[in-house]
């Protein structure tokens, strides 16, 4: 076999080893997921049965209309809990991007003395666990009577999130060439109006994934909401997945229909977040 | 004598520090005076009570507090780690990809889109002994004859949990060297195979120096939110079993809302907060001497 073949029959052999490599990467990765809607669509035997059944006989929509039947029909309160969530993450996202932009603006544009701990701190600030945090402000929940509210939980979930949604905006606004807001400055406008109208249009769609990714932590996050919720009346969807486990047993079914339930917002979201994302983290990284 | 007049930055940043201040600095100072009192949430009057360090002390003496917080470490090193060299390799993998790269990479980000309590629930599922997939595969390949106890015994479950922590956090260090990775230029490396370096010394010597700053992102990025396998460790085993599984802080949930000893759980609390503060500062350090090293402007 002369040189050339051979060098051939070995790239060939490399390329099939890096496609079984891709695949079985990607495999591991999405199989967990899809286990789970499959999971939520077969029939309770199936899940239980032994020896394992692989190919799903039937498929069925019944755990969907079970979840959505109420309390009492083997439902639990998804409606409401979902509307909580919702109203919940939304407004705290709002509050969260508007505090980020500000901030995330202050460290982009001006030079002032301890910038970096000063962002050092701030960032400190979030890496409380959760749960460490839930008790001294369980404790001043109650006190204050807003135990269980959604206002409590709005209150909490803007200050977690106002750290990241600082260090992701004020990566999109490094991105914004400095002269252009110079450049309308110049040309008679104010700081105020050169913001809104040079800068902010430009870091629009990176602002908008930052608000995507505080939501998505808001929808997320359950340490703190298990400790601060109790009732329905603003329980959120991560505490209410813990409905359809008794002292003994678990429903997978219903928790895998709620899981999806869940994930459907979430996987949506992700996926028009992406590519910002990405830029907002790295920007400052390299030089350019 | 001139008005004071604040500066423009002090002004912007002036609401983050209000709504830091008041939902996470003076609750945190709160708890850090109640770790001095015997508080239960039972007996308020309790909070009254000052014992100086004896919570401190009590915590210090107490074993299973030891072995929580050993255990969390040794999580959180091996997660890391691993989290660190699969996300390069899977990066590295997609790079590689002539077509549908979008898809991949939309693919690769799949866990990220999980709460860290679905995940815990996933796993829960999948490592079930009697049901899960896990063993139903294992077993139908004839690997095993008898249902491995995954979240029953103490060691398989501490390695359940770190797969289930792996799985869902791979993503992040991944997308992040991606980045890295497309946004290197590509002149170091021909030079660098012209001058006839092996592909092992320009991996070793061109990409990787490239690259790390972005895994340090990545790493700070985890490292802001290490506290989030609590979730995951909550719903799978909830510390058991026996304790075995037990980490820092469902250790410190199980003192404050299963016993109600509200005192100690803030002592321990503090732990696992200085904890965390350890690891942010050392990656974040690490992220600066990686940036400088590339020349990038801080």
């Amino acid at each position: 076999m002369d040189e050339n073949s051979s060098a051939r029959l070995k790239r060939r052999l490399l390329g099939i080893v890096y496609r079984i490599g891709l695949f079985l990467a990607m495999l591991t990765i999405c199989l967990p997921g899809l286990w789970i809607v499959l999971s939520s669509l077969r029939p309770t035997v199936e899940i239980m049965a032994k020896p394992p059944v692989w190919i799903p006989q039937e498929i069925s929509f019944d755990a969907y209309v079970a979840m959505f039947s109420g309390i009492g029909k083997g439902g639990i309160p998804v409606i409401e809990y979902f509307r909580n969530s919702l109203i919940v993450s939304v407004t705290s996202t709002v509050i969260a991007v508007a505090i980020g932009m500000a901030g995330g603006y202050a460290f982009a544009r001006y030079r002032f003395g301890g910038k970096s701990s000063v962002f050092l701190g701030l960032m400190l600030t979030r890496t409380v666990p959760g749960i460490a945090l839930s008790l001294p402000l369980f404790f001043l929940y109650v006190r204050l009577g807003i135990i269980d509210t959604h206002f409590g939980l709005i209150l909490a979930y803007v200050a977690l999130n106002v750290p990241f949604t600082i260090w992701l905006i004020d990566g999109f606004f490094r991105q914004v060439p400095k002269d252009l807001a110079e450049a309308a400055q110049i040309d008679g406008c104010t700081r105020w109006q050169a913001f809104w109208q040079v800068e902010f249009p430009l870091a629009g769609p990176g602002i908008a994934s930052a608000a995507i990714f505080a939501f998505l932590t808001c929808w997320n996050e359950f340490a703190l909401a298990s400790q601060l919720t109790r009732s329905v009346s603003a329980k959120t969807l991560p505490v209410g997945l813990l409905d359809y486990t008794a002292e003994f047993t678990i429903d997978w079914r219903g928790m895998c229909a709620l899981a999806v339930v869940m994930i459907i917002p979430a996987l949506t979201l992700t996926y028009i977040v992406q590519k910002h994302l990405v830029g907002g983290l790295t920007s400052g990284a390299v030089k350019g | 004598m001139k008005g004071f007049k604040p500066s423009a930055p002090f002004l912007l940043l002036l609401p983050a520090v209000i709504v830091l201040a008041a939902v996470v600095v003076v609750p945190l100072l709160l708890s850090l005076y109640s770790s001095f009192t015997p508080f239960r949430l039972t007996k308020p009057e309790t909070f009254f009570v000052f014992v100086g360090f004896r919570n401190y002390l009590s915590i210090l003496s107490n074993s299973d507090f030891w072995w929580a917080f050993g255990r969390t470490v040794l999580l959180l090193t091996i997660a890391l780690n691993l989290e660190m060299l699969l996300g390069l390799g899977l990066a590295m993998l997609v790079e590689k990809a002539t077509r549908g790269q979008r898809i991949l990479r939309t693919l690769m980000m799949f866990p990220m889109m999980f709460s860290p309590i679905l995940v815990g629930f996933q796993f829960k599922f999948m490592f079930n002994d009697n049901i899960g997939l896990v063993n139903n595969a294992l077993q139908s390949l004839g690997i095993t004859r008898d249902a491995i106890p995954w979240l029953i015994e103490g060691h398989l479950a501490f390695i359940a949990i770190s797969i289930a922590e792996i799985w869902s956090s791979t993503a992040i260090f991944a997308i992040l060297i991606l980045a890295g990775l497309l946004a290197m230029p590509k002149e170091p490396i021909e030079a660098a195979r012209v001058d006839g370096c092996t592909p092992w010394q320009t991996f070793r010597y061109v990409t990787l120096p490239f690259v790390m700053p972005f895994a340090y992102i990545a790493m700070t990025i985890r490292s802001l939110d290490v506290a989030r396998a609590y979730d995951i460790v909550k719903i799978m085993t909830d510390g058991g079993p026996a304790g075995r599984t037990e980490l820092l802080w469902t250790l410190v949930a199980r003192t404050a809302y299963s016993d109600g000893r509200m005192g100690m759980a803030n002592a321990m609390a503090y732990f696992s907060i200085l904890l965390s503060i350890a690891f942010t500062v050392y990656f974040f350090n690490k992220l600066a001497a990686a940036r400088t090293q590339i020349g990038a402007e801080w």
